[in-house]
């Protein structure tokens, strides 16, 4: 192990450890590169219990503005939640939240705990570095590396590890597949990531997630700029990574949330109104105002 | 927050349950016809109860298109979505109710042109379709006004509408041994078991309600555990 990858990794301050009981704590946070090269292309067995994001009491503020009000929700692992609610609302907020990508706006905050297997993303002594390993991120737009190959794209985050030039090209391997891209550019993967149609780049960032092993993927509209069936093709994947990863969704398309997700949030005006599974959500909700919204009677 | 969005789809929605739960006041028609018919063995008219079964089955094909329609094209959820559901299932219900009134127009001609008659069971039947006819009534409403307390109540109406039904067998078993009355009066109990299905359907109807309301489905009355009491629907 190089000694680079243990300045990246987390450490864990003495009182979650305690807390924590019998594991290392190292066995429990995120797991360093090296730890993980074995089992990165075996999912774990059924009852995978790792990654499972829980948001407590959490606010997101924009200065003066409260922008996500004292939330409790969980991203269960295995499982894809969708977080819908109208412009405005929090709901991306709240997914930069857990990368801790929000507070890289000035005058922006959060308050609350984000738990990751039940240690919290914004302890004192945690790095943010891993904490973005960990916790892996698409947006609306495909955003590859401009001047990079598809090749490098995906090895981006992994020569930063300093892993072995084998082991990076398995896991680019890996991660291509899982993205379902590999079939498409394994004949061109020196060509500028660039080149590919805007679906392709979608799914090239999300190799580019999966290639360092995170062990939740935050999705903030993955599929707004792009065409009905590159969409499509962005669902099944979704469907096929919630067998590796935790998924959280942000999405528009209430129809999309109802096609991908388990479990369903609806936020509005910051507040967390209703969660549930996305079948009760879609036929019978709980709440009147996430019936007028899936329903859309306003929003 | 309170917009006006979606509404030529609400529009569309809220025409086609009127559409829809007209298809009772066809029935309710139909019905009238037969039990006119059997009061005075007119088989004009219960022919023409027959031939009208057309407009009862068009309603029922129009409606299950533009449901199609809207399934394909509205994506509804929620209640929306409950109530298309519904009107599917209480369109089936409509379509056999009018059935039914068909099967009893058709025994009318069997019976002869001045059949003997037996008073007891012309009042017998009488008073059953008049108590249908408000089953259905009190259905539609209930349906209309998302009514679950009227539409439990359609199982009380209901058993007044078996019980009658079980006076007609009792008055068939009295009518004596002349053969053609009691050919006639054999008809007339196939004509009581018609009507009775028509109540069973309109407590259907009922359930449906129900789900609308609540999300769940349960049926009012199990015919296959009866006296239990499965009114316990919550909410």
């Amino acid at each position: 192990m190089n000694p680079k990858t243990d300045e990246l990794d987390v450490t864990i301050d003495p009182e979650n450890a305690e807390r924590g009981g019998t594991s290392p704590p190292d066995a429990r946070g995120f797991r360093p590169p090296a730890a993980t090269a074995a089992p990165a292309s075996t999912p774990g067995p059924a009852g995978n219990e790792v990654g499972r994001v829980e948001l407590k009491d959490l606010s997101a503020f924009y200065g003066s503005n409260h922008a996500v009000r004292g939330i409790d929700v969980t991203f269960e692992p295995n499982r894809v939640t969708a977080i819908i609610g109208p412009s405005g609302c929090g709901k991306s907020t709240m997914v930069r939240c857990v990368n801790r990508m929000h507070e890289e706006i000035p005058g922006a905050r959060s308050e609350g705990q984000i738990l990751l297997d039940g240690i919290d993303l914004k302890g004192p002594r945690v790095d943010v570095v891993a904490v973005r390993r960990a916790v892996g991120m698409v947006f609306q737009k495909p955003n590859p590396f401009p001047t990079m190959s598809v090749y490098d794209n995906v090895a981006a985050g992994l020569k930063l590890t300093g892993a072995p030039r084998k082991t990076i090209e398995a896991k680019v391997e890996d991660a291509l597949k899982g993205a379902g891209l590999w079939d498409e550019v394994s004949d061109r993967l020196d060509s500028p990531g660039m080149g590919l149609s805007g679906g392709q780049q979608q799914r090239l960032c999300i190799a580019r997630a999966l290639a360092v092993d995170p062990e939740v993927l935050l999705m903030d509209e993955p599929c707004s700029s792009l065409d009905p069936i590159a969409t499509l093709r962005i669902e099944e994947l979704i469907s096929q990574l919630k067998e590796r990863v935790t998924i959280a969704i942000v999405t528009h398309n209430m129809q999309q949330a109802a096609r991908v997700a388990d479990t369903t949030a609806f936020m509005l005006n910051g507040d967390l109104v209703e969660v549930a599974s996305t079948d009760k959500i879609f036929t019978n909700p709980d709440d009147e105002r996430t019936e007028q919204y899936v329903s859309g009677k306003f929003g | 927050m309170e917009g006006q969005t979606r509404v030529e789809f609400r529009d569309t929605l809220a025409n086609l349950e009127e559409r829809g739960l007209d298809g009772l006041n066809l029935v309710i028609t139909a019905l009238d016809r037969v039990v006119e018919s059997i009061q005075s063995s007119d088989i004009e008219l219960a022919q023409i109860v027959v031939a009208n079964d057309d407009v009862i089955d068009g309603r029922y094909l129009e409606v299950h298109q533009a449901i199609l329609t809207l399934l394909a094209t509205q994506a509804p959820v929620a209640t929306d979505l409950r109530l298309i559901a519904a009107l599917l299932h209480i369109m089936k219900n409509i379509e056999r109710m009018g059935d039914q009134c068909v099967n009893i127009a058709k025994m009318i001609p069997l019976a002869g042109n001045d059949p003997p008659k037996d008073q007891r069971m012309v009042d017998n039947l009488t008073t059953m379709g008049e108590q249908v006819r408000s089953l259905i009534t009190q259905a539609r409403k209930a349906f209309h006004d998302r009514d679950v307390e009227a539409a439990r109540d359609l199982v009380r109406q209901d058993d007044i509408v078996d019980n009658l039904n079980k006076e007609c067998f009792r008055i068939a078993l009295e009518v004596g041994d002349d053969p053609d009355m009691r050919e006639w009066a054999m008809t007339m109990m196939l004509v009581s078991r018609a009507i009775e299905r028509i109540g069973d359907n309109a407590v259907d109807i009922g359930e449906q309600v129900a789900f609308i309301v609540t999300g769940l489905f349960r049926e009012f009355e199990d015919a296959s555990h009866p006296g239990e009491d499965v009114n316990d629907i919550p909410g």
